[in-house]
């Protein structure tokens, strides 16, 4: 499973580092981390990374299953 | 309504939350002859591809959708990026998750100097004793640091321009435009803290290289304040409220603190503080099935997307066990609320203290809260008597 977050669209709201903080983390400004480059979920964290991409409100996290 | 609907309706602030429900099942679109007319945008997917197209929809011409004449201009609410973002880039930092979090013991001890004021009465008035309050101490003491002697002046000024009669509210208004402006000017004149203000009073560019204008730095600071207290102080009063006249809930979360940052997720859901900004159209295009016009205007119901049922399941139902649900409370896009995450925190603190101090409480019989609503919502009182009501 991969993940991508759209700096495009992320604005910094902070829902998917809240729930789901053992996959996404913030930066110095309070967006996610790490955007715009595909990142392999850990194993085990898949159903993490799903919860923090739905309560996205700008839908900017696309997950892939590989 | 919906077809002559107006914000500043009385029945949309007595039916607030039964119209806003009709919205957002019913009504993707309700119209508005009021002033120069505007339409308003009542679900997830279509408030949401207008809010982050900037360029179709622009902030620059202000949040309401009938500015009146003289308003002061708040940024970098009102404006659109790039320049928006330049703004926002500087601010940012000091309105993280991270940096918001060194605040926690300090609005801590802000609640509970504020709850020993009235902890031994019996009863408050929630909003004049304490919400109408805690927002402004910490945003001015922790993020601006005011002086402490200037406070009771600011605050009178915060209060009146927010609360006050309508007719008043601009010259109270411009004073606190006033003190801010010699405040930031003064703070020029000082050695740099580091802080927030520095960062205003150093600018950004503006596209064409220029630095920002004198004016746009106090029309910075002015939005922090207009755009940052009054909306905290109704999201924690008809919390609040809320918890008054929901015993099992409150007594739950008295039971469970764990459980307060998802209630306040649930909290700022369904009582929205800002209820539905303004956008102007800049380009002949379509939003779902609307047509619109280049001069058009829509408001962007963010409090009825957040009930949305495509987007929350039983949306009108308040849930504290939901998780992760989806709502529009602090916006959608570029312009996502700046303190969105510092509100979050004094929410929670101010949830868990007063439940910690006054585990009951409920409305002072024969009142309920008084709100006023246009685009914003605000409480202006909500009587509280402590201990569980007499069942009569």
């Amino acid at each position: 499973m991969k993940l991508t977050i759209d700096s495009g669209l992320c604005s910094g709201h902070g829902r998917c580092y809240s729930i789901a903080p053992d996959v996404y983390e913030p930066d110095d400004e309070g967006f996610a981390d790490h955007r715009d480059v595909a990142r392999e979920v850990l194993p085990g964290h898949e159903a993490s990374a799903r919860e923090g991409a739905q309560s996205c409100p700008e839908g900017a996290i696309e997950i892939s299953e590989d | 309504m919906f077809n002559d609907f107006d914000f500043e309706d009385p029945e949309f602030n007595e039916r607030f939350e039964d119209v806003l429900n009709e919205m957002a099942a019913k009504c993707p679109v309700a119209h508005s002859k009021t002033g120069h007319g505007y339409k308003v945008i009542n679900t997830y997917k279509d408030v949401k591809k207008a809010a982050q197209d900037w360029r179709t929809f622009s902030s620059a011409k202000g949040y309401m959708v009938n500015r009146p004449d003289g308003s002061p201009v708040i940024l970098p609410e009102e404006s659109d990026p790039p320049y928006h973002d330049k703004w926002r880039k500087a601010l940012n930092p000091f309105f993280s998750p991270t940096a918001v979090a060194e605040f926690e013991d300090q609005i801590r001890t802000i609640a509970n100097e504020l709850i020993d004021k009235f902890a031994d009465k019996g009863r408050c008035n929630f909003v004049s004793d304490f919400s109408a309050h805690l927002p402004g101490m910490v945003f001015f003491r922790c993020l601006m640091g005011v002086p402490e002697s200037d406070l009771p002046e600011l605050f009178e000024g915060i209060d009146k321009g927010t609360f006050g009669p309508i007719e008043e509210r601009p010259q109270y208004f411009m004073k606190v435009n006033d003190y801010l402006a010699a405040y930031l000017e003064q703070r020029t004149k000082e050695e740099p803290r580091g802080d927030v203000v520095d960062v205003v009073n150093a600018g950004v560019d503006r596209e064409d290289g220029t630095p920002a204008p004198w004016e746009d730095k106090v029309a910075i600071v002015l939005d922090l304040v207009f755009g940052g207290l009054a909306t905290t102080t109704h999201a924690m009063t008809a919390a609040v409220n809320y918890l008054a006249q929901h015993d099992d809930v409150r007594k739950e979360l008295h039971d469970n603190p764990d459980l307060v940052p998802q209630a306040v997720e649930e909290f700022v859901r369904l009582f929205a503080p800002v209820v539905a900004p303004a956008r102007y159209v800049t380009q002949d295009t379509t939003l779902g099935d609307l047509e619109l016009r280049a001069g058009d205007w829509i408001a962007l119901n963010y409090a009825a997307v957040s009930r949305d049922p495509e987007l929350v399941e039983n949306p009108a139902v308040l849930d504290i066990h939901r998780k992760g649900t989806v709502h529009s409370a602090f916006g959608i896009g570029p312009h996502r609320c700046l303190g969105s995450h510092l509100a979050r925190l004094e929410l929670k603190v101010t949830l868990e203290e007063f439940l910690r101090r006054i585990p009951d409480f409920h409305l002072t019989e024969g009142t309920s809260a008084k709100t006023e609503t246009s685009q914003l919502r605000t409480t202006t009182s909500l009587e509280l008597t402590f201990g569980t009501a007499t069942k009569g």
